[in-house]
């Protein structure tokens, strides 16, 4: 627990514990772990005498603050209005249907967290799909489940493995 | 006849940035024809409240700070060339004004507003009055959406737990038609003391305090926060929450054994005792 | 390349340093700028620079060839871009086996390679510059001109440029009130939708009470279709800081906040270099340039929500709170951030006021129209043949953006509308192609310039679909605080979807107009209260496409599922079997040489024998 105390502090430290900076000491609290833990949050609470309330309901307005663990890879579909006229909207069928996952969920076996996210600025690549920070332009339903399922699922096995020794 | 006074109004009506030049400490509020004078900085709400004119409101409340997020209490004001719909509650007297509560666009406003709260929260009989007593029989629109039942968001249990009892046990939680009061988590809070002021405080009836014979508990219900509760020593009956009464007693600064003694008896089992005390006194003939 | 260690003293310094980067780098220095803006990267651009590096390190010693990464050029359609020095020999569409091509012919041997040069899809004319490609003749690029000419990680190169004169002319020469009348003059008025006189906006903070006071550079750059503000922080960051230090000299402000969207890492990196350099050049800090001016900025970025965009919710997050607006009965000029006097201006219109400065107001107020001056960053992008960021002068018509720059509908449509102003905005049909753009006349037809999004929409498009998507977004990125955006949003959502799923209701547009009003008089900002202009827009102008839906369950442009048939042309039909063959539920009918036939009865609308037709014989009806 040490250890998760010292990560509390060192965020801390790095924005001079001013309460406005809450936001950026979310982000990189949800870094360590790409998620933002539920203990971790209560000692930021604690130690920046700021009330749970306050931090759970910022964790809970911004979409990027996730409370959950995510998969291994980060998959983000832009559903900006470019990107939906030309058929975003049947990709996100597409994946949702073939891997079973809900857009702002994680598959089953954590291989990727997916998101349907507002327009990402790239509109002349629409559909533009981000798949752990790498732009694909012009999807189609095809292309992106073929992208989906060529991701590797070692990666994912080694976040699983990780987050069970730490539970 | 143009006064300077009008003159500047009207001059700082036309620049769209209030820049205040001339103070005025004790601004007129000419709402609905009738005068009042109010403090520099009250609101529309005061001066109608002064003038004797009803408003409804539902998220205002004057022991915490108002957000003006229910909308319910929309009045037009004055522009000159145009009206402006402004809220009540929040707007800020600083010069002179004219304002018309009762005006077709107000009313429609706040009836419209109305609507989309009954349609919200269709179970609060204390929200069927209030439409009743605006002249809204019914909604037109059906309930579209999932999240927390019979909750307007009005925010207030959240101020009053913030801002008056200080533990801030519940909050906003979500975004949009997703919003919903929760305690962090969704888990009963830790903080909640159990004192029951969001209960009192709900506008709309949706809170309720609910008591636990068997574990002698005190529930805020929907958090689902609970406190164990002082039992009677006497007779067993619940009486307050634990923690409000050690909060009560810290902030009172009252330590005699006497008065802890007091508060282990019901109010019940307390007047008994008093009375039984004061029988005991015998009074010496003279 | 000058290596500069000490700061700055006094404002001459500027001068000097330009003049000595300038003679090093002079116009026959031959180089290679590589966009490597979002678009452009996308497409690879990093791996092009990269082997352009290599390239000019095997080159040899004696050969001066440099190699540099540039910001968004605009021309996002045609990426990667290229532009090779001397001779501003512009290349599109370049690939990575292209390199050795374009270093052995163009940079070494001076030579052009044709085949990657724009050709004009009309004449089928060649062009070598940039100005000679129609996408780029009728801009103006005041704010974007330095995009595709510097490297926006190099501080040196922007003061090369001419960057931080107006910075340094500001602190020698003119009173904080000569600033404001020098933007007053010049007519600036905000880019980020809402076009408030900038000069105004900056006195009234100037002249309110209290000490401290704050700039902020809105970069929230939410609307869905924009990315001007991107391509500005990304490829020019340090505009924005000597816009900031300009105005926050003018206002009386030490401190800064730059508030970027998270979901522009690049920007925020750019942005941290920029600000990291100005620090070393003591471009920030304490005493500027031997002033008593002094300043510095903080960046933040944002947690994802369109809503703090808003200014006081962006100022609510920049105190760690939910993006939650409150009232502005009281201005938060005078009352914002922390409750202190508080400017908050969009990127681009602080990237305007160092050349506003620079040309002196009355130069940049002669251009634009008469209430709207300057320039204006467009995004176009849609159905459109040249999408990217253009930069005009405002007056411009929608027509002149959308065929000269725009090069007209692709793929043989018909234009339908375009969309412009994000959510807030609405959809401008044809017969309104020659309205001018500025921030009032696209007002009067029911939308708004916004900041600067424009989305062009063809035949195909369904207008009550576009009517629903921005329902969707708004309602998706509500704060949730005051009951008519809230609970609005919810209805008039379940109302779009109803008419657009075939169940819609006489009386269906009159509900919706009601609410529209509803929001626009009760809402609490600004988001609530322009919530309903796509929506009551679409109305306007594309009312039949509302009555179609409603009262004959169909759908005109054939986009919602369910309400539209296809048929198959007897006259097209080959026989050929595949949508027989592919059909999920076996609702075709067919034999050799026969034309083939859906049953309407068993057919549910998947759109598969459309897909797979290959003589594009099946029909939507």
């Amino acid at each position: 627990m040490t250890e998760d105390n010292k990560i509390i502090e060192q965020i801390i430290d790095r924005y001079d514990a001013e309460a406005g900076m809450l936001i950026p000491m979310m982000q990189d609290l949800q870094a360590e772990c790409g998620y933002l833990k539920a203990e971790y949050v209560r000692s930021l609470s604690k130690e920046l005498g700021i009330p749970l309330s306050r931090l759970y309901a910022v964790a809970t307005f911004y979409s990027s603050f996730r409370l959950a663990p995510k998969g291994a890879h980060d998959v983000s579909l832009c559903m900006g209005t470019v990107c939906y006229l030309k058929g975003s909207g049947s990709i996100s069928e597409a994946i949702c249907k073939e891997f079973m996952v809900e857009p702002g969920g994680t598959t089953r076996d954590r291989l990727f967290s997916f998101q349907a996210v507002n327009c990402v600025g790239a509109c002349a690549l629409a559909p533009v799909m981000v798949v752990d920070g790498k732009y694909y332009d012009g999807v189609t339903p095809e292309s992106a489940l073929e992208i989906l399922h060529n991701l590797s699922p070692e990666e994912a096995a080694e976040t699983t493995a990780k987050e069970a020794q730490s539970d | 006849m143009h006064t300077l006074r009008d003159l500047l109004g009207k001059m700082s009506v036309c620049s769209g940035v209030k820049s205040i030049r001339k103070d005025y400490p004790v601004p007129t509020v000419t709402i609905d024809g009738c005068k009042v004078r109010v403090k520099k900085d009250a609101t529309i709400l005061d001066a109608a409240r002064r003038a004797g004119i009803w408003i409804p409101t539902l998220c205002y409340h004057p022991s915490v700070p108002c957000d003006a997020s229910c909308r319910i209490c929309m009045v037009e004001l004055d522009r000159g060339e145009w009206r402006q719909l402004v809220t009540a509650c929040n707007y800020p007297v600083r010069r002179d004004i004219t304002v018309y509560t009762s005006s077709e666009r107000a009313q429609q406003a706040r009836r419209g507003v109305m609507e989309l709260l009954l349609a919200k929260a269709p179970e609060s009989q204390e929200l069927k009055e209030l439409a009743k007593r605006m002249g809204v029989k019914e909604t037109r629109y059906p309930k579209v959406t999932e999240s927390q039942r019979n909750c307007i968001l009005c925010g207030l249990c959240v101020q009053i737990c913030e801002h008056i009892i200080g533990k801030a046990a519940i909050g906003f939680a979500g975004r949009g038609v997703d919003k919903a009061v929760a305690a962090p988590f969704r888990q009963p809070s830790e903080d909640c003391i159990g004192c029951g002021a969001c209960a009192a405080i709900c506008p709309v009836g949706t809170i309720k305090v609910r008591f636990h014979e068997e574990e002698k508990e005190i529930e805020i219900s929907p958090f689902k926060s609970r406190a164990k509760m002082l039992v009677c020593q006497e007779c067993g009956s619940l009486i307050a929450s634990t923690p409000v009464n050690e909060q009560a007693l810290t902030k009172a600064n009252l330590n005699s054994e006497e008065f802890r003694e007091r508060l282990r008896l019901c109010p019940k089992c307390r007047r008994l005792k008093t009375v039984a005390q004061l029988g005991a006194v015998t009074f010496r003939k003279k | 390349m000058i290596s500069v260690s000490t700061k700055f003293t006094n404002s001459a310094d500027i001068e000097t340093l330009a003049q000595k980067l300038r003679i090093e780098g002079g116009p026959a220095a031959k180089s290679v700028r590589v966009c490597i803006g979002t678009g452009c990267a996308a497409k690879g651009s990093r791996r092009l620079y990269e082997l352009f590096c290599e390239a000019v390190e095997q080159s040899g010693q004696d050969v001066k060839v440099e190699a540099k990464c540039v910001g968004c050029h605009g021309f996002c359609e045609r990426g990667p871009i290229v532009v090779v020095e001397p001779g501003q020999i512009f290349y599109q569409q370049v690939e990575e086996p292209d390199v050795a091509e374009i270093f052995r012919e163009t940079v070494m041997g001076g030579r052009v390679v044709e085949r990657l040069l724009y050709e004009d899809p009309n004449t089928g004319k060649k062009a070598e510059k940039a100005d000679e490609i129609d996408f780029y003749k009728v801009q103006e690029r005041i704010v974007l001109g330095n995009n595709g000419l510097i490297d926006p990680t190099k501080i040196t190169d922007y003061i090369a440029e001419g960057g931080y004169k107006a910075l340094a002319k500001v602190l020698s020469s003119m009173t904080p009130d000569e600033v404001i009348s020098e933007v007053e003059v010049a007519g600036l008025r905000g880019r980020g939708g809402g076009g408030f006189p900038t000069a105004r906006k900056w006195r009234s903070c100037r002249e309110a009470k209290g000490s401290t006071k704050y700039v902020i550079c809105n970069g929230d750059e939410g609307d869905p279709g924009a990315f001007m503000d991107r391509s500005i922080m990304e490829g020019n960051p340090h505009s924005v800081i000597e816009g900031m230090l300009i105005g926050a000299y003018a206002i009386g402000s030490n401190q800064g906040y730059i508030y970027v969207r998270n979901e522009y890492p690049l920007a925020v990196e750019h942005l941290r270099m920029a600000i990291s350099q100005a620090r070393e050049f003591g471009l920030l800090g304490k005493n500027i340039l031997g002033s008593s001016f002094s300043f510095d900025i903080r960046i933040n970025r944002g947690g994802g929500a369109f809503v703090c965009g808003e200014s006081t919710a962006l100022m609510a997050s920049l105190e760690g709170r939910s993006g939650e607006p409150r009232a502005k009965y009281v201005h938060t000029v005078e009352s914002g951030l922390l409750e202190k006097p508080t400017n908050l201006n969009n990127v681009e219109t602080w990237a305007n006021v160092p050349a506003i400065i620079n040309r002196g107001g009355k130069s940049f107020a002669e251009i634009g129209t008469e209430k709207s001056k300057g320039t204006k960053v467009f995004s176009l992008v849609g159905k459109v043949v040249n999408t990217g960021l253009v930069e005009v002068p405002m007056g411009i018509t929608l027509r002149q953006i959308i065929d000269q720059i725009g090069g007209g509908v692709r793929d043989g449509k018909s234009f339908k509308a375009v969309q412009t102003g994000g959510p807030s905005g609405g959809c401008i049909p044809a017969e309104h192609l020659d309205a001018r753009v500025d921030f009032d006349e696209l007002t009067k037809l029911g939308s708004m310039m916004g900041s600067g999004g424009m989305i062009v929409m063809d035949e195909d498009t369904c207008m009550v679909n576009v009517a629903k998507y921005f329902t969707n977004f708004l309602k998706e990125e509500s704060c949730g605080k005051c009951t008519p955006c809230r609970e609005g949003l919810a209805q008039m959502f379940y109302i779009l979807d109803r008419i657009t799923d075939g169940e819609g209701q006489v009386g269906d547009v009159e509900r919706l107009e009601g609410l529209a009003e509803l929001l626009d008089g009760t809402a609490l900002c600004a988001l609530g209260k322009t919530a309903a202009n796509p929506i009551i827009s679409t109305i306007r102008y594309f009312r039949d496409e509302y009555d179609a839906h409603i009262k004959e369950k169909h759908c005109p442009a054939k986009e919602c599922r369910g309400l539209f048939r296809y048929e198959i042309d007897s006259e097209a039909c080959k026989a050929c079997g595949i949508c027989m063959k592919n059909c999920p539920v076996d609702a075709i009918t067919g034999e050799k040489k026969v034309p083939h036939v859906i049953d309407q009865e068993k057919c549910t609308l998947c759109g598969t024998c459309w897909e797979k037709c290959p003589f594009a014989a099946v029909l939507k009806v």
